[in-house]
């Protein structure tokens, strides 16, 4: 009986916080004293794999017997004998750990081009990247295509700039190209700042060398020898990754000198940044990795022509250079047709909030945000309604239920106030309050404007400062005007795009969802029932029977009644933590 | 000439040059475009966002300190659209800036302030808010008060271009601010104490530490003038009122960071009446210095002139102005004829050297080459040297530091070179030279041949390719190396020799140097009569029957001396000096002289006039005529001048003693070794 054993555990970042690195040992131990009996296992390996993308269900472990595949959720290293004697040894798949529906749902109804190889291959091996055909286009590009041609392909492939404006890739490349100049320098910015993204993330520790070789080619088609993948230091994975990438990539002559035999060469480097959301900016990032203050500088110039120290740069992101070999590989037309008229290919979201499935996801641009909603995302958890889908981080905006059929790309957020961003989608229900909402984002674009210009330094400061007042109670008759006011000023005057957007999601959500602010300035109550200087808890009599739940959880004693008979709280005690209210099994308790 | 372009600005045709921002742009046809981040001379920051303006054809403002003219551009900078947002940013500055206009210091040449006013805004339509933070006034030059400071980044921007580096951005968002290192007091930062982030500054928030309640900005006259307290001479700007110096600035016009100068020029002016400044002339009576009268003391002066004759020497500063020195020359050679007559400048330089310098500007230079010479901010020795060329590298131009003793300088310049060649200067230069030749260049016969034997290192050989490339290579070496150097220039670009004194090439024109006995000679050799003029590195008396010290301050020298006579200090002065570059500048009497004080032209013509052969004051023609003189560089042996082996910084803080004694320099003096002992 020869049986062809693989293991796959999960070990991007979600992965091995949950546990991974102890999963994988756990089976490489049962493994190998399992191996003094017999040699059945010889083909058996454990890969460590990158992220899987459904991040809730982490970690997840493949079981592959001859070539069926079984995946495992939840699995925990003392998880692992069973899995070992039951279904390694015995044949008996442990069905009760196995994923549901859900999962295959989840992924069945995306298309994976920029994924497809997180969590099926080793990341830390490049020659589990070449076995998939990697590198195989970066030689093409060396071996029979001239940067005109490679430029050309990219340009036709629609492929635009998945750092968030969208620019058109191939545009960018000609523009690197048609340049003179001795020295010119290729960037990655995989600085990666939205709070809860980690789409980039993702692809640098799933799937390194899908970056480098995009970068590889990159460098071919507009002539530059040196390069820079710029990572946050809170990366460490993704650092690690990309470093042995570099190495295994240097040792087999695809970096450094004279790559794939020609006289070209190739020097990549890794710059970590710092870590503040505004290096994730095109010449923020570049001063920083000039080893200045991480602060956007007025273009005078494209960074095409005067980049990093001034020398011609082309910048893209993450995603961006990780669908280069893909597009080099399989064509132009074949991008293209993946996706819209305006932008080819696909994209890659974070799926959070309030919805079934969680995760990372990429889709053809031009799906519906039902669809992802609904399909991928599985609806909406417990019993709620859909109330808005914020998309594009802190920059991005709030899109309310009648968008829902709006096809996904650049132009059509827009239009409809909200932006593509680098990739974040949040599900909000009936729960979110959508003031609250705009103050989180704008509490996080505020405290990380680097403070020099004035309207995004002060303006934002100001913003905030009534959001906070009308989340508690205070607001006034005119606030909403000022906001308006505030935010098209800002928008106008900023400096950078940290400023110019952040006044986004206050503006979409107030064109939105005004009823919201004005119940909260004039009613002084939270629709959603979540500021909490707007809500009460009370009981209601005819439910409570006295079990004294609430009364026991209640940290700040405000609480009263008998054991068995209805009990009350003190508004003016209550201290609004809601201890209570989930304490109680009986529904008794209320915040309006 | 530079390309000219023609735009319209608010329907005024203007020509403005390639490259120029729309700022100074509008700033030709006498239009205002309101900004305060931007700093002339420097390139656009965007930071404040108060210069936005409409251009023809773009859908949203840009930036008018950022924007360059474009040929047809149509520009308008006072639509109500850019009204509307100037109105708002300034709003919002003064939601966190105090508004204590009645009693501020700045009041009357704050920007802020005056935008407000002509914006109309009394107050901020937003909550006001205060920040809170601290006001590091722990020393005597500069109160940093971040409460007023609206974030425009041109004080750190000019501490970094000129090399100090102290101040950066800290802190993000609404609590981002300006501060040194871990936010420490400037007295523990690496600060010079150059004042240039005060000239920067355009609100309150860097005034000069005794700044407050010395007057209004607008009762003070302002005067032009240059320092003459090391060899940088640099323009400064003198603020007076009632009679006395209140401050003083760079001589660049307010708003831009053309110019620097150090704390000694803008902070020593302290010591003009200094403890030790003498109001009237003293003379020895039974071993102590008594004050007498003008007229008794220069009756014995006299005497014992007309006495020694011949046998009398003259050793002066070469800090002095042209017409003293002119007036000085006549007197000892033709009233009191002795052909002793020499300055400090000999101690470091030959009159040649000087004479033969060039006359260029840093600022026009693209390739700037450094022979022998330690210019340091830090150490001040020629510091505005140091200053002038990092702004100029930092501005695009490059640098060739050609240094036998870098390790000792502290220069710290060789941070910014291009190329930096370190070792004995004379090799290198041959090398240099040889390299030239070897890419083509012209030569004679005679430095050909000197230059056979010579080796060309990489380092050599990429300095040569600089040189090459560069329109207007620019050599500033030590008097020393002059020669050696000069041999480049005569293959390309320009030699100046940098002298450590304000006058070193006024004194070498108009050749107030020795037809006899050197200065070092006259120290040493027992002269009849000695006369010292100016505060000369001489601390013990030397060996002479009769010394007359003529200065501004009661020296060491002056306290051994027979007579002393109490001179006028630069800024009781009128005059002219030729500065290191070959420029010729005025120097100007901003205040009357501290008691019966005079100048020193003044007390040797009516010394002339005792003498019975009185001298008149020269003309103004006569300076010109007496500083006129071409240089005429040809072959010379490479080789190293000896005998000019003075430490720069030993002798700059001898010759400008009574200044570093004044209250604020000697804080700065004492810090300094306290840093040193504590590094
Ligand atoms: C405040 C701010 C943060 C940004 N952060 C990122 C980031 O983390 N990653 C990224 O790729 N682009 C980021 N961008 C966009 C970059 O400036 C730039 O447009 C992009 O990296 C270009 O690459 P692309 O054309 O491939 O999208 C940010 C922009 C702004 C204004
Ligand atoms: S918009 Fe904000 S983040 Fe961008 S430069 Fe201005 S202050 Fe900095
Ligand atoms: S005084 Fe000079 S060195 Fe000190 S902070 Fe200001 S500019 Fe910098
Ligand atoms: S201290 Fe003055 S010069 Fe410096 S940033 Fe503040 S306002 Fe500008
Ligand atoms: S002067 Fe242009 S932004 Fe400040």
């Amino acid at each position: 009986m020869n049986k062809d054993i693989a293991i796959k555990v999960c070990a991007g970042t979600g992965g091995v916080a949950s546990g991974g690195e102890e999963v994988l040992s756990a089976f490489r131990n049962s493994i190998s004293s399992a191996g003094l009996e017999a040699t059945i296992y010889e083909k058996c390996s454990a890969h460590r794999v990158g992220c899987r993308g459904f991040c809730a269900k982490d970690v997840l472990v493949d079981v592959i017997i001859n070539g069926e595949k079984t995946t495992y959720k939840h699995i925990k290293p003392d998880m692992v004998a069973r899995i070992f004697d039951e279904h390694i040894m015995k044949g008996n798949p442990v069905t009760e750990w196995i994923v549901g529906e859900a999962y295959f749902n989840f992924h069945n109804k995306q298309t994976k081009v920029v994924l497809s190889h997180c969590g099926e291959i080793d990341p830390e091996d490049i020659n589990a990247y070449i076995a998939v055909g990697g590198y195989k286009a970066a030689k093409k590009a060396f071996a029979s295509m001239s940067p005109e041609e490679i430029v050309d392909v990219v340009k036709s492939s629609n492929l635009r700039g998945r750092g968030g404006a969208g620019f058109p890739t191939g545009i960018k490349w000609e523009l690197g190209l048609r340049i003179e100049s001795d020295i010119k320098y290729v960037i990655c910015n995989g600085d990666e700042g939205d709070p809860g993204a980690f789409m980039d993330r993702s692809v640098m520790e799933g799937d390194p060398h899908a970056v480098i070789e995009g970068m590889i080619i990159c460098a071919k088609a507009t002539g530059s020898h040196h390069g820079y993948i710029y990572v946050r230091a809170e990366y460490p994975l993704a650092v690690k990754r990309l470093q042995m990438a570099i190495d295994q990539c240097k040792q087999s002559g695809f970096l450094g000198n004279n790559i794939f035999g020609t006289d070209f060469g190739f020097d990549l480097k890794i710059f970590q940044g710092a870590g503040a959301f505004v290096c994730g900016e095109a010449t923020a990032l570049m001063r920083s990795i000039e080893g200045k203050r991480g602060m956007p500088t007025p273009k005078l110039w494209r960074s095409a022509e005067k980049g990093l120290w001034d020398k011609p740069t082309v910048l893209n992101n993450v995603e961006t250079f990780a669908n280069i070999p893909r597009i080099i590989m399989n064509g132009a037309n074949w991008y293209r047709n993946l996706g819209t008229d305006r932008s080819g290919g696909t994209k890659v979201f974070s799926l959070s909030g309030k919805v079934k499935n969680t995760g990372l996801i990429e889709v053809p641009l031009g799906v519906t945000l039902r669809d992802i909603i609904f399909d991928i995302g599985g609806g909406i958890e417990g019993e709620k309604s859909f109330k808005a889908l914020q998309t594009g981080g802190p920059s991005g905006g709030c899109i309310p239920a009648e968008f829902l059929d709006t096809e996904v790309d650049y132009e059509s957020l827009a239009q409809v106030g909200s932006i593509m961003g680098s990739g974040g989608m949040v599900v909000l229900d009936e729960t979110s309050c959508m003031v609250n909402t705009a103050k989180f984002f704008l509490e996080f674009t505020q405290a990380e404007s680097c403070g020099k210009c004035t309207p995004c330094r002060i303006g934002t400061k100001r913003m905030l400062e009534i959001l906070e007042r009308i989340t508690s109670g205070n607001g006034k008759e005119g606030d909403i005007e000022l906001l308006e006011e505030l935010g098209h000023h800002i928008r106008a005057t900023s400096l950078c795009g940290l400023g110019m957007t952040a006044p986004n999601p206050v503006l979409s959500t107030l064109r939105y969802f005004r009823n919201e602010y004005e119940s909260h300035i004039r009613d002084k109550k939270c629709p959603a029932a979540v500021c909490k200087d707007l809500i009460t808890y009370s009981v209601l009599e005819e439910i409570c029977n006295g079990c004294g739940a609430c009364k026991r959880a209640c940290p700040a004693d405000a609480v009263r009644g008998k054991r068995k008979s209805p009990h009350r709280i003190d508004p003016e005690i209550c201290i609004k933590c809601g201890t209570c209210f989930d304490a109680c099994k009986f529904k008794a308790i209320i915040k309006i | 000439m530079e390309k000219l372009v023609e735009l319209q600005i608010d329907g005024k045709e203007v020509n403005a040059p390639l490259g120029m921002n729309l700022i100074d742009a509008a700033e030709l046809a006498g239009i205002h475009i309101p900004h305060l981040c931007y700093l002339k001379g420097m390139r656009g920051f965007g930071a404040c966002r108060l210069c936005l303006v409409e251009v023809e054809g773009m859908k949203d403002p840009v930036i008018g300190c950022n924007t360059k003219v474009k040929e047809g551009m149509v520009v308008q900078t006072q639509t109500e659209r850019v009204r509307d947002i100037r109105r708002f940013v300034l709003d919002l500055i003064l939601a966190i800036h105090p508004l204590d206009c009645l009693t501020c210091t700045k009041a009357g040449v704050c920007n802020l302030q005056q935008y407000a006013y002509e914006y109309e805004l009394k107050d901020t339509s937003f909550t006001r808010k205060k920040m809170g933070y601290p006001i590091d006034q722990l020393n005597p030059f500069i109160r940093r008060d971040p409460l007023y400071c609206i974030l425009c980044g041109r004080c750190i921007r000019v501490c970094k271009e000129q090399g100090t580096k102290v101040l950066d951005f800290i802190g993000r968002g609404i609590n981002a601010e300006i501060g040194t290192a871990y936010n420490k007091p400037l007295r523990e930062s690496g600060c010079t104490f150059c004042g240039s982030c005060i000239d920067a500054c355009p609100v309150n928030a860097l005034p000069e530490a005794d700044r407050w309640r010395k007057g209004r900005e607008w009762e003070y006259i302002k005067t032009k003038s240059a320092c003459l307290f090391c060899g940088s001479g640099c323009d400064i700007l003198i603020s007076t009122k009632d009679n006395s110096i209140q401050k003083i600035n760079t001589g660049a016009e307010p708003g831009s960071a053309k110019k620097y100068i150090c704390a000694y020029g803008r902070f020593g002016y302290d010591f003009i009446d200094s403890e030790k400044r003498i109001a009237a002339p003293l003379k020895r009576l039974n071993g102590e210095l008594k004050e007498t009268t003008w007229k008794d003391a220069l009756n014995i002066v006299a005497a014992k002139l007309k006495e020694a004759g011949g046998n009398t020497g003259f050793m002066s500063v070469a800090g002095m102005l042209n017409e003293d020195a002119l007036t000085l020359k006549r007197f000892a050679k033709n009233v009191v004829k002795t052909k002793h007559f020499d300055t400090t400048m000999s101690l470091y330089s030959d009159v040649r050297s000087l004479k033969d310098s060039h006359s260029s500007l840093i600022t026009t230079s693209d390739l700037i080459v450094l022979v022998g010479l330690n210019p340091s901010q830090w150490n001040r020795i020629l510091p505005a040297l140091n200053a002038s060329i990092r702004k100029r590298v930092h501005r695009g131009g490059k640098l060739i530091v050609i240094n036998s003793d870098i390790d000792a300088s502290e220069t710290r310049i060789q941070e910014v070179a291009t190329v930096s060649l370190e070792g004995d200067e004379i090799p290198i230069l041959k090398g240099i030279a040889k390299a030239l030749i070897e890419k083509g260049e012209k030569a004679d016969i005679q430095l050909k041949s000197a230059v056979s034997d010579a080796e060309i290192s990489k380092d050599i050989e990429m300095a040569a390719k600089l040189i090459l490339e560069a329109k207007n290579p620019l050599i500033f070496t030590s008097p020393s190396l002059f020669e050696a150097s000069a041999n480049i220039s005569l293959i390309k670009g320009k030699v100046i020799a940098v002298g450590l004194e304000s006058n070193a090439r006024g004194m070498a024109q108009i050749g107030l140097t020795t037809e006899g006995k050197t200065y070092k000679e006259m120290a040493s050799d027992g002269m009849k009569a000695l006369y010292v003029i100016g505060e000369v590195p001489l601390v013990k008396r030397p060996d002479t029957d009769f010394l007359v010290v003529q200065n501004s301050h009661l020296t060491e020298l002056a306290e051994q001396a027979d007579i002393v006579l109490p001179a006028t200090t630069f800024y009781e002065s009128d005059g002219t000096i030729l500065d290191y570059l070959g420029r010729f500048k005025k120097v100007s009497k901003v205040i009357e002289p501290l008691g019966a004080s005079k100048n020193h032209r003044d007390i040797f013509i009516t010394l002339s006039k005792i003498l019975k052969s009185p001298m008149k004051k020269p003309t103004e023609a006569e300076i010109e005529k007496a500083l006129k003189g071409k240089p005429k560089i040809t072959f010379r042996p490479f080789v190293r001048k000896t005998g000019f082996d003075i430490s720069p910084k030993e002798f700059i803080e001898a010759i400008n003693a009574s200044v570093l004694k004044s209250r604020r320099l000697s804080w700065l003096l004492e810090l300094k070794s306290s840093r040193a002992v504590a590094a």
